[in-house]
């Protein structure tokens, strides 16, 4: 799940960044909401998992994204 | 025999100067009629020239409009641009967000940060129209922090991403 998660970011912010789980999407990756919203989009389509939206409201780091799926992956 | 000519002659005189008088007349009532038709043209001349002016008053302001509306229309399609490029930009592998698509998926959520990009909008306005910052905006140094729409003018110690 981690390694999904990472690779989708990786392919929409760049192979090259430097991706932990303290990195900001928006300030150290320079996306704004609508990519972290679309990040969401993609891993629940790679991972085949469902989201509920209000859990994702304030996601912006990569650990809160990697908690939020982790909750599903395990639950789903 | 004479007074017969005499008569003859008055006679023609008589006639001579009525049809003299007839034909002065005659070119009278018809020099009057020539000058009241000269008259209606030299009036319809000006009424066409006074239409032609207008028409090419009517013609400047049209392509003034035209002008006008075709700046306005440049300046729609930069905005429309800045939008299609913040709203539906290219990923790192090169595909497009659909902004459409996240709305389908995602509704609450895109309202929320319409929401977010239109209060920052109001506020730019409100900046632009003299409000002083805020302490937040002036502080403000990070991405997540700044004002979405307007950074170079509600946060001054923010460098862009």
């Amino acid at each position: 799940m981690r390694d999904t998660v990472i690779e989708v970011l990786k392919s929409h912010f760049g192979n090259d960044r430097d991706i932990n789980d303290n990195t900001h999407m928006m300030d150290d990756l320079g996306g704004d909401e609508l990519d972290i919203l679309d990040v969401i989009v993609q891993v629940e389509s790679a991972l085949d998992i469902s989201i509920p939206e209000q859990e994702t409201f304030d996601v912006r780091l990569v650990s809160e994204l990697l908690e939020v799926v982790g909750r599903h992956v395990q639950s789903d | 025999m004479f007074s017969q000519i005499k008569l003859l002659l008055f006679v023609f005189t008589i006639l001579g100067v009525g049809g003299g008088y007839m034909y002065v007349k005659n070119l009278q009532a018809e020099n009057e009629i020539l000058t009241l038709n000269n008259q209606k043209l030299t009036d319809a001349v000006d009424e066409q020239q006074a239409v032609i002016e207008q028409q090419l008053a009517d013609i400047e302001q049209i392509q003034n409009i035209n002008a006008d509306l075709n700046k306005i229309n440049k300046g729609l399609e930069k905005d429309l641009q800045i939008l299609d490029e913040k709203y539906n930009k290219i990923n790192a592998s090169g595909q497009r967000r659909d902004v459409g698509d996240l709305a389908l998926n995602k509704p609450r959520s895109v309202e929320l940060i319409m929401n977010k990009y239109n209060k920052d909008n109001n506020r730019c306005i409100a900046i632009a129209s003299g409000e002083p910052l805020t302490e937040e905006e002036i502080n403000a140094t990070r991405k997540s922090q700044a004002n979405s729409v307007c950074p170079d003018l509600a946060n001054p110690n923010y460098i862009p991403y």
